[in-house]
């Protein structure tokens, strides 16, 4: 996959890189709710009709409408978690 | 130095433990009121830790920083950043849960870097063992210069030691020794300095917060917002990016000590959630186990509650009935025994539902249930200008819009939460069923359609309409209504785990007695109004009434029963109900409705199924009352030019205006406790009953 790209482009099941925001008022946000750049997601689920998106990160469980998750910015991984 | 009540803030990220702690530390001492001038929810609770010290805890909403998204955690930050706020800590004792300890330490940065005397209660240490995680809690307290103690919010482990400590506290000075975990930078220090030239702050810090709040700083007059917004103006000052830094720099500190002073063995295993999610949340089962659900909750207010509501109803009955035999007739005894005795009923009666729902709805909110339901609806519900915790208002509206509306509490966006409050009622609770149930016979005889029964379908379309109803209404509504807040979504799905059933206990007690004691009132005032109108008239004409109806009912031969009977109808059509029901003939005549109805439509204010009762009484003039069922005594009845009054039309535009009217004052009476304005409930009566009106006026001028 291209760098970057966000959450929206991410397959179920794949995991990335937190690597920056697109967004301030997003970035606060998730940053105060624990993710931080450097940190890995993976998205555990999309929401029946279209909806928001599920991800996991080390020890939680965040979901994000598809304009947040367009505005977090990723990175591949080495390898998967 | 106890010459006034020491506030204690309780702190802390959602889903940090926050409520058990409040609980564990305040029992059943707890007052609920809200936040002056706001409908966000201020839980405290008084307690005494010793001979000097009375304090007050108080529950501020669950916030991730100093830096609100939302009406809740905006109350949290600006009662820590208002030094002259009635809720300004003394202490605060914050929660944090060591399975993600560096963000919880985040906001902890943030409140000692404004100074407040500070307790940690770090949570979660049992799950934490669950998953390898160690804390070495004596240098996480060094490392941050705070008092650190390991509690369990579930067990009461560690209470008794966050009491002695508090009590510690209160009696000395500042304990923390931490230097500042955010240094401001030049810019800020700059801003800072002229903010605090102006207003009495703490610190550099909290100078700086004022700054970044100043647009939405409730507790400066005008004159001092403008003075404060012209500042960030002039320095240029840019919030998110400041808040940025600021953040970045919080972490960078917080990193370093979090890796120090935790042991964590990373497991690759799937977690229970992981597990349960990909069910749970699935495409397809995830919506069905939902529905499910509620279908479970929905069965269970009704077939649950049925045993304590007859036990209710009967023990009130019984009550009247043995007062009756006991005292002397008079007003007095009359008051008590048909106004103020079943108007107690018709609070109480409501107990059982509320109390199935909210048990069923705060257990599926423990156990992390309800966010999941929230992720998986918001993106429908949104487009209606709903929250996806909406549906789980609509669904139990299908009950009782009474708990339905209690239950909006947990929508944080306020937009959001007042159109499904305003929504709700449109979907048809039980009280409606009687109503229907009678109707619908006029509307459509009782035939089979292949496996189906037609008034069984018809039946199916009445819900379906008042669910279109509710959705067309918020879709109206979120044209309307304007909202600063900005709506988003990001919202933390917490681990599944057990109920704590303590929790459970308290939230029933909380919203039971908020119930019987908040609307409570007020549907008892009602009810007694009601009454009144229904038994009282002017006096010549309530005396003609029973000369009349005594003549005929000799004339005709009547026994004492029915005798008794058409006295009753008599009187209740000369009584003011009555008076009303023709003085508002007119403007329901073109409904198909005649002057009955409409004193069955007034009556039914005080409870829906009242509306049988109501027309019981009113056409029990027959020959023998007693052998007829109200559906029979329906259709005997003529208008006075003999032809009968309950048509197909009249049937039809009646149940539509049963479906969609406002008509039920126990809702009104709670709609106005949640928004506390009695402005929502007048435009909620007005905009269902004028919509009713409409429909049916519609419906009975194409049928007729």
């Amino acid at each position: 996959m291209e760098n970057p790209f966000n959450i929206t482009q991410l397959k179920i099941g794949e995991s990335a890189i937190i690597a920056e925001f697109s967004n301030g008022f997003v970035a606060c946000k998730l940053m105060a709710m624990g993710l931080l750049p450097g940190s890995a997601i993976f998205l555990m689920r999309k929401a029946p009709f279209g909806g928001a998106y599920y991800i996991k990160t080390k020890n939680h469980y965040v979901a994000l409408r598809t304009n947040e998750a367009k505005n977090v910015l990723l990175i591949n991984e080495k390898k998967s978690i | 130095m106890s010459d006034k009540i020491k506030k204690i803030a309780l702190l802390g990220n959602p889903n940090a433990g926050k409520t058990s702690l409040f609980n564990q530390l305040t029992g059943l001492r707890q007052k609920v009121g809200n936040f002056p001038g706001v409908t966000v929810e201020r839980k405290s609770g008084f307690i005494k830790l010793d001979a000097n010290n009375e304090i007050e805890i108080i529950d501020l909403p669950g916030t991730y920083s100093l830096y609100p998204t939302s009406l809740d955690e905006r109350i949290a930050v600006n009662t820590l950043i208002d030094i002259n706020n009635k809720d300004y800590p003394d202490v605060i004792i914050y929660i944090a849960d060591v399975t993600n300890l560096d963000r919880h330490l985040l906001l902890l940065t943030q409140i000692a870097d404004l100074d407040f005397p500070l307790l940690v209660a770090l949570n979660m240490n049992d799950i934490a063992e669950q998953q390898n995680i160690q804390c070495d809690e004596k240098r996480l307290s060094n490392a941050l210069g705070i008092d650190i103690i390991k509690i369990n919010g579930r067990t009461g482990n560690g209470i008794d030691i966050i009491r002695t400590k508090l009590a510690q506290l209160l009696n000395t000075t500042n304990n923390n020794s931490h230097s500042n975990f955010y240094e401001l930078i030049e810019e800020e220090k700059r801003l800072s300095k002229k903010v605090s030239d102006l207003f009495p702050v703490k610190n550099e810090y909290h100078a700086l917060l004022l700054a970044h709040h100043a647009k939405k700083i409730s507790f400066l007059n005008q004159d001092k917002k403008r003075q404060l917004q012209e500042l960030v103006l002039q320095n240029n000052f840019n919030p998110i990016n400041n808040q940025l830094d600021e953040i970045m720099q919080r972490y960078n500190k917080i990193t370093p000590i979090v890796n120090k002073v935790l042991s964590k063995s990373f497991t690759n295993a799937k977690t229970v959630t992981d597990k349960v999610d990909f069910i749970v949340t699935h495409k397809i089962f995830g919506p069905l186990i939902f529905f499910g659900l509620m279908l479970f909750i929905f069965q269970a207010i009704f077939a649950w509650s049925i045993i304590p509501m007859d036990w209710i109803d009967q023990q009130f009955a019984n009550l009247s009935t043995y007062l009756q035999s006991i005292l002397p007739t008079s007003i007095i005894s009359r008051l008590l025994t048909e106004g103020l005795i079943p108007g107690i009923s018709g609070v109480l009666i409501f107990v059982p539902q509320i109390t199935i729902l909210f048990l069923l709805i705060t257990v599926l909110e423990e156990i992390g249930y309800m966010s999941r339901a929230v992720y998986m609806f918001d993106n429908i519900m949104q487009k209606f200008g709903l929250n996806g915790r909406s549906i789980v208002s609509l669904v139990s509206g299908g009950a009782c819009a009474i708990p339905a509306i209690m239950s909006t509490r947990t929508i944080s966006n306020w937009k959001e939460r007042l159109i499904t409050i305003m929504v709700t009622p449109l979907i048809s609770c039980s009280a409606r069923i009687p109503v229907f149930a009678i109707l619908i016979g006029f509307i459509i005889p009782n035939y089979k359609i292949g496996y189906f029964n037609s008034q069984g379908l018809v039946f199916m379309v009445l819900y379906l309409i008042g669910i279109s109803a509710a959705l067309i209404s918020s879709y109206v509504f979120k044209k309307i209504l304007k909202s600063e807040e900005f709506s988003f979504l990001m919202l933390e799905l917490p681990e599944y785990r057990k109920p704590h059933w303590k929790n459970v206990f308290y939230t029933l007690y909380e919203k039971v007695g908020s119930f019987v004691f908040g609307a409570g009132k007020i549907i008892l005032l009602v009810s007694l109004i009601l009454w009144f109108m229904a038994s009282f008239g002017p006096s010549k004409a309530m005396k003609q009434a029973v000369n009349v109806a005594t003549i005929e009912s000799s004339l005709l031969n009547y026994d004492i029963a029915t005798t008794n009977l058409h006295i009753a109808s008599k009187k209740l059509e000369a009584s003011y109900a009555g008076q009303i029901g023709r003085f508002i003939e007119p403007a329901i005549k073109p409904l198909g409705f005649d002057w009955k109805i409409g004193i069955a439509l007034i009556t039914s204010f005080a409870a829906r199924e009242v509306f049988v009762g109501t027309v019981s009484t009113l056409y029990s003039i027959g020959r023998n009352a007693d052998n007829l069922t109200i559906k029979q005594k329906l259709q005997q009845e003529k208008n006075e030019k003999g032809e009968p009054v309950f048509t197909m039309p009249v049937a039809l535009s009646l149940v539509l205006f049963y479906l969609v009217a406002m008509q039920c004052m126990s809702t009104l009476a709670t709609v106005y406790r949640e928004t506390k304005s009695w402005k929502w409930p007048v435009i909620q009566f007005l905009y269902m009953t004028g919509t009713a009106y409409i429909v049916s006026f519609v419906v009975y001028q194409i049928f007729k």
